[in-house]
């Protein structure tokens, strides 16, 4: 289809998997349920078989169709993917946009010895699924060719710096051991994974016709110890589920490092394959839950520039021991030292924040005595008031900041207290900001820029008088400017005012 | 309140003079939105209503007329005392708000893109600002309400330099 390069197409098998899959079909789905709806759901056998056919050959002919209408081609320059069922989108990513490419064989395409290619093209500080090139359903030999052929053309001008390592031995930057898996039920997201399966069981439960259902003694559900049965095995299948979810997604975790990339698989049933290149890594961070900070458990992403879906990819130890993610992270980092304590002001102002809430629900309390009598919401705001305390010190405790020849850190949160360890280059920009209290206290709040990872990564409640220092040490030259002491700029526009209020 | 210690160094230029009047000729539209507000809320929300509707009927006009008093007469002023900018040898440097002061700095060797934007109101008065883009969503720096040419001259000036010191490590 494209004149300059020849297409390529995927394997015919990958019709079987969509069919099966329901993969294009599935954008059908919300146009189908009102017509089913329209037309009365009859009920009878004939109508739910014609259905399931009906259903079954609309996928089979739109996955055919797309396969027919699909094909890629990697050129030296450039990836360009043709495809539309309808209208026609040639897509053409430059080689030098390619962030990375990741293999990913879910169970189906593993039955057809197929894999799933995608390649990640950034632009920029736009991020989201556009960026990406999928090309679903090559046999696994076509795979890694793709990949390595993407990722050579890519590096190709850049092969002069490393070309001695043309065929680069591996280096084991670390392995999931199956014990860490038991840190799961500890970890928000894990915890999740579960309540959604609990979620979508219960919803087809409703839908089960009536028949199906199985007779439930409504006394018996009324009795203590069927509420304590309920409670404990709910508590039992939300532990083995975030254990099982956590092995599904985390099995088999390697990450090793093979010339310049990073390269991290796993997965039990799809089997991820996903490649950083270590010239993007701008930093990392390591996050310690409220749960996790008991077991002394943390998890470790890598900050890439560029990557998308980055808090998934950028995963280079999802579940460990806090000293293993130390040790990861200071072959990425070079680790900054202790941190700096913000000072007893950030901690007054992290109770006042934290006690606020309740205060503010306490005030409402009397106001709720007063005019209807109820005195709980005030025993309420009390308490939350009293909590509130410790949430701040917890809070506060959190805070700090550290600074290195090559690197600095900074260190924020309570329910999930993230450390981010961040390189001098990677910093793309400052943003100092201070409210009218916090001036008041003499601390600011410092964002320091960086064009990976969330986008930035704040020391909250630093001393004013520290601001300066800590961004002029912790990114290059350039962030002089913000020192006081900084030689006044003779290139203006003819507005320059007397300088006030230096700190 | 300029005379409070500021953490970091304060840019070194101010903006436009007819910045005042735009933000001026803003708070009177925002004044005159809520002022409609406040006078449909007095004309079709009955006196006798029980619970805070009798406070509500003096509370919505009196925080209506400080608001207008507020946008109109104080934060304009206090706003371009604030307000300062100033491009260095190797970096782009704004201080922004009136009550929340923040302090961007972004080095010109990673500015990605910049853009001169014009809107309605500021077309009126003759003014542009300068948006300027790096890899990080968070790491933007907006000079507001430069005058049109400045704008221009600081825009070009600007995408120029960042040209020649482009750094490859975004």
């Amino acid at each position: 289809m494209n004149p300059e390069t020849v297409g390529r197409r995927t394997s015919p098998f990958i019709v079987l998997v969509h069919t099966i899959t329901f993969r294009q079909a599935r954008a059908f789905v919300p146009a189908v349920i009102p017509l089913v709806a329209a037309t009365g759901f009859g009920g009878g056998r004939t109508t739910v078989i014609a259905l399931v056919v009906g259903v079954t050959l609309l996928s089979l002919g739109t996955a055919a169709l797309s396969w027919w209408r699909f094909s890629y081609a990697d050129g030296l320059s450039s990836v360009v993917v043709t495809r539309g069922l309808l209208s026609r989108s040639v897509r053409t990513v430059p080689n030098d946009r390619i962030r990375g490419v990741e293999v990913e064989t879910p169970i189906l395409h593993r039955l057809f010895g197929l894999v799933r290619v995608r390649v990640d093209a950034a632009a920029g500080a736009v991020s989201g699924k556009d960026e990406e090139l999928v090309v679903d359903g090559v046999s696994r030999a076509e795979g890694d060719r793709l990949r390595t052929a993407v990722l050579t053309h890519r590096q190709a001008p850049a092969r002069q710096d490393d070309g001695a390592e043309r065929e680069p031995a591996e280096e084991e930057f670390g392995r999931f051991d199956n014990r860490w898996l038991l840190y799961a039920p500890l970890v928000g997201s894990y915890l999740a994974l579960p309540l959604a399966a609990v979620g979508a069981l219960f919803r087809l439960a409703q839908e089960l016709p009536e028949s199906l259902r199985p007779d439930v003694d409504e006394e018996a559900l009324a009795s203590v110890r069927a509420f304590v049965i309920v409670v404990v095995g709910a508590l039992l299948v939300l532990l083995v589920g975030s254990v099982v979810g956590a092995a599904v997604v985390n099995w088999g975790f390697r990450l090793v490092r093979r010339g310049g990339s990073l390269i991290a698989v796993r997965g039990l049933i799809t089997r991820r394959h996903t490649e950083l290149e270590i010239d993007r890594i701008r930093g990392a961070t390591v996050a310690e839950g409220a749960g996790m900070r008991l077991v002394r458990a943390a998890r470790v992403n890598a900050l890439v520039t560029g990557l998308g879906d980055a808090a998934r990819r950028g995963q280079l130890l999802p579940l460990g021991p806090r000293s293993e993610a130390w040790s990861l992270v200071r072959r990425l980092v070079e680790d900054p030292g202790p941190l700096v304590a913000h000072p007893p002001a950030a901690r007054r102002r992290r109770i006042v924040r934290a006690v606020s809430a309740g205060l503010l629900v306490a005030a409402g309390g009397l106001v709720a005595i007063v005019t209807a009598g109820w005195w709980w919401v005030l025993v309420v705001g009390l308490v939350l008031a009293v909590l509130g305390v410790p949430l701040g010190l917890g809070r506060y405790a959190a805070l700090g900041h550290a600074t290195g020849p090559s690197s600095f850190s900074v260190r924020s949160g309570w329910l999930v207290r993230e450390q981010a360890l961040l390189q001098r280059r990677a910093v793309v920009g400052w943003e100092v900001r201070q409210s009218f209290f916090q001036r008041r206290a003499g601390l600011a709040t410092v964002l320091a820029c960086v064009g990976a990872g969330r986008g930035g990564y704040a020391a909250i409640d630093m001393a004013a008088d520290d601001v300066a220092s800590f961004t002029a040490a912790a990114s290059g030259q350039w962030a002089s400017a913000l020192l006081a002491s900084g030689e006044r700029n003779p290139r203006g526009p003819g507005m320059s005012s007397p300088r006030a209020g230096e700190g | 309140m300029t005379t409070a210690p500021s953490p970091v160094r304060q840019p070194a230029w101010q903006l436009s003079r007819s910045a005042i009047g735009l933000w001026v000729t803003e708070g009177v539209i925002a004044s005159l939105f809520l002022g409609i507000g406040a006078t449909l809320f007095i004309m079709f929300v009955p006196d006798d209503l029980g619970g805070p509707f009798p406070v509500l009927r003096w509370l919505v006009p009196t925080a209506s007329v400080l608001y207008a008093v507020m946008a109109i007469g104080v934060r304009p002023w206090f706003r371009f005392r604030v307000h300062h900018w100033e491009v260095t040898a190797d970096a782009v440097y704004t201080l922004t708000g009136w009550l929340t002061r923040t302090w961007t700095l972004v080095p010109i060797s990673r500015i990605q893109t910049v853009d001169v934007t014009r809107g309605v109101l500021q077309q009126l008065f003759g003014l542009s600002t300068v948006a300027v883009l790096t890899a990080s969503s968070q790491g933007t720096v907006r000079v507001w309400h430069l005058e049109a040419d400045v704008a221009q001259r600081v825009a070009d000036d600007l995408a120029h330099r960042a040209e020649q010191v482009r750094d490859q490590a975004t």
